[in-house]
C-alpha cells in the first residue's frame, strides 16, 4: 500500500469524484423517498463537528486531575462520572477509564474494526482505523509508541486494550509535573486526543492563562 | 481481512493525513447517513460492521474507511428491499445530468437521531452465577467462524487470566444475525505478550480483551 497520502485516503477503486457522487446519490435517493432527511444528516454532521469530540474527554481528564473524588468515581463508574459532565451516547455505552501510572502505560486499539469512545473523543482519526495501527498495536506496541515519539522505560508495563467487544476505553494520562496550581481550563488545553488513546503523553505546554 | 491483529507488512502507523477524522465532506455525510439508517431500522441485518467484514479482502484493503461504510449502507438497504439494485446508479445519472439533488426536511427525524446518538445503552450487569472469576486461568477456544465474531484470530487457543467480569451481553456472533440469544457474561481477560507472540525485542507487555463466555473454556492451573 502506498504511503503517499495526500488528502485522498489510500487507493480508490473508483475515481474520488465517482465515490462522492455515489454517496450524494444514496442520500438523495433516500431523501426523495422521505426515508432519510437532509436536516437529520446535517444535524449529525454538526453534532460531531461541534459538540462531540476530544474536547469532551479533555474535560473529563482535567476534572480527574484536580478532583480526587471525581477521579475515584471515574475509575469505578466511568459511565456515571462522564455523564456528570454531560457526555454520554452511542459508542460510549460501556465506558471503562484506565489510568496511567509511573509503572503502567495504557493504549487502546480495535484490531477488528475501529471501536472508539465517541462521546468523549468524537470519531477516530484515520491512523486509528488503518491497517498499520490495527495490526501492530497488539504485537509491537513499543515500536508503535516510538513512531508517535513516546519512549517508555523498559520496566513500564504496557497494557494494550483491544476494544473489539462492547467496552470502550479512555486513557487517563498522568498529570504532567510543573502543572501544579493550573486552572482546569489550562489543564484541558494540554490533554490531547492521542494522550487519551495512549499513543501520546499530555502536551508539555505553558498554560495560556492561570 | 478485517481481523488484523499481528499482521505484517502494512508499514508505518504515522503518515501525513492520518490525523484527520474526515478527508472530504462526503465522508461525514456517509457517516451521518449510516447513523440515520441504523436508528430508523432501514437496513437489513447483519449490521454495518458485520456487513463490511463480508467485503472481498482485496476490495476491503483498497477501499478507504468511509468507502466501506458507503458500500455497507448500500448492501444493507438493498437486502432490506428499501432500495433496488439499480436505484443508486439511476440517481447518479440524474445528478450527472445536472438535476439538483432532491432534499427532504424532517425536523422530528433530525431530533430523534441526535437524541439517539446522545443516549447510552449499557449492557446488563453481570449475572450472579458466572463461570469464571478474577484470577482464574482461561483458554480461548480454538475455532474458525466464517461469520461475524469479536474473538480475534490472534487470541484463539491462548491462555489468559480473567481480570474482571464486565457485564452480560448477547453473543454478537449470533445476535448480529437477529438470533434471539440470552445475554451471557463478558470477561476482561489479560494475556501476556509472550503467550500470544513469543519472545520479542519489544520487551514484554499485556494485551487485554473483553471476551464473551462462549469464547472461553477453563485452563489448567
Amino acid at each position: 500500500m502506498s504511503h503517499q497520502h495526500d488528502d485522498h485516503d489510500h487507493h480508490h477503486p473508483r475515481p474520488a469524484s465517482e465515490v462522492e457522487l455515489r454517496a450524494q446519490a444514496l442520500e438523495a435517493l433516500l431523501a426523495e423517498r422521505g426515508l432519510v432527511s437532509t436536516d437529520a444528516i446535517d444535524a449529525v454532521v454538526e453534532l460531531y463537528e461541534q459538540d462531540i469530540g476530544p474536547q469532551n474527554g479533555a474535560r473529563v481528564v482535567a476534572r480527574a486531575w484536580v478532583d480526587d473524588a471525581y477521579r475515584g468515581r471515574l475509575l469505578t463508574d466511568a459511565n456515571g462520572a462522564i455523564a456528570e459532565l454531560g457526555f454520554e451516547g452511542t459508542e460510549g455505552d460501556n465506558m471503562v477509564v484506565v489510568a496511567n501510572t509511573p509503572s503502567v502505560h495504557n493504549m487502546v486499539v480495535c484490531t477488528l474494526c475501529s471501536c472508539y469512545p465517541w462521546p468523549v473523543l468524537g470519531l477516530p482519526p484515520t491512523w486509528y482505523k488503518s491497517p498499520p495501527y490495527r495490526a501492530r498495536a497488539v504485537s509491537e506496541p513499543r515500536a508503535v509508541l516510538s513512531e508517535f515519539g513516546v519512549e517508555l522505560d523498559d520496566e513500564v508495563e504496557i497494557r494494550v486494550w483491544d476494544s473489539s467487544a462492547e467496552i470502550r476505553y479512555l486513557v487517563l494520562p498522568m498529570r504532567p509535573s510543573g502543572t501544579e496550581g493550573w486552572s482546569e481550563a489550562a489543564l484541558e488545553a494540554i490533554v490531547t486526543r492521542d494522550s487519551m488513546i495512549g499513543t501520546a503523553l499530555p502536551a508539555a505546554l505553558q498554560p495560556a492563562s492561570g | 481481512m478485517h481481523d488484523m491483529g499481528g499482521m505484517h507488512g502494512f508499514g508505518q502507523v504515522t503518515a501525513p493525513g492520518g490525523e484527520l477524522v474526515f478527508h472530504k465532506p462526503w465522508e461525514a455525510r456517509v457517516f451521518a447517513l449510516h447513523m440515520v439508517v441504523d436508528f430508523e431500522g432501514l437496513g437489513a441485518r447483519p449490521g454495518g460492521r458485520a456487513t463490511r467484514e463480508q467485503m472481498h479482502p482485496a476490495d476491503y484493503l483498497a477501499a478507504s474507511y468511509y468507502e466501506r461504510w458507503l458500500w455497507s449502507a448500500e448492501q444493507r438497504l438493498e437486502r432490506s428491499g428499501t432500495i433496488a439494485p439499480d436505484d443508486v446508479e439511476r440517481m447518479m445519472q440524474r445528478l450527472r445530468a445536472g438535476e439538483p439533488a432532491p432534499t427532504h426536511d424532517d425536523h422530528e427525524l433530525a431530533q430523534r437521531t441526535v437524541t439517539g446518538l446522545r443516549t447510552a445503552r449499557p449492557m446488563d450487569p453481570p449475572p450472579a452465577n458466572v463461570r469464571f472469576g478474577p484470577g482464574q486461568r482461561v483458554r480461548v477456544k480454538r475455532m474458525h467462524p466464517a461469520g461475524h465474531t469479536r474473538c480475534p484470530r490472534y487470541v484463539r487457543g491462548a491462555v489468559g487470566v480473567v481480570d474482571a467480569v464486565r457485564g452480560a451481553d448477547r453473543l454478537p456472533d449470533r445476535a448480529t444475525y437477529g438470533e434471539k440469544v440470552a445475554p451471557e457474561p463478558v470477561y476482561s481477560v489479560v494475556f501476556e505478550s509472550t503467550e500470544l507472540w513469543g519472545p520479542s525485542d519489544d520487551g514484554a507487555w499485556t494485551i487485554r480483551l473483553d471476551m464473551w463466555d462462549s469464547y472461553l473454556e477453563p485452563a489448567a492451573e
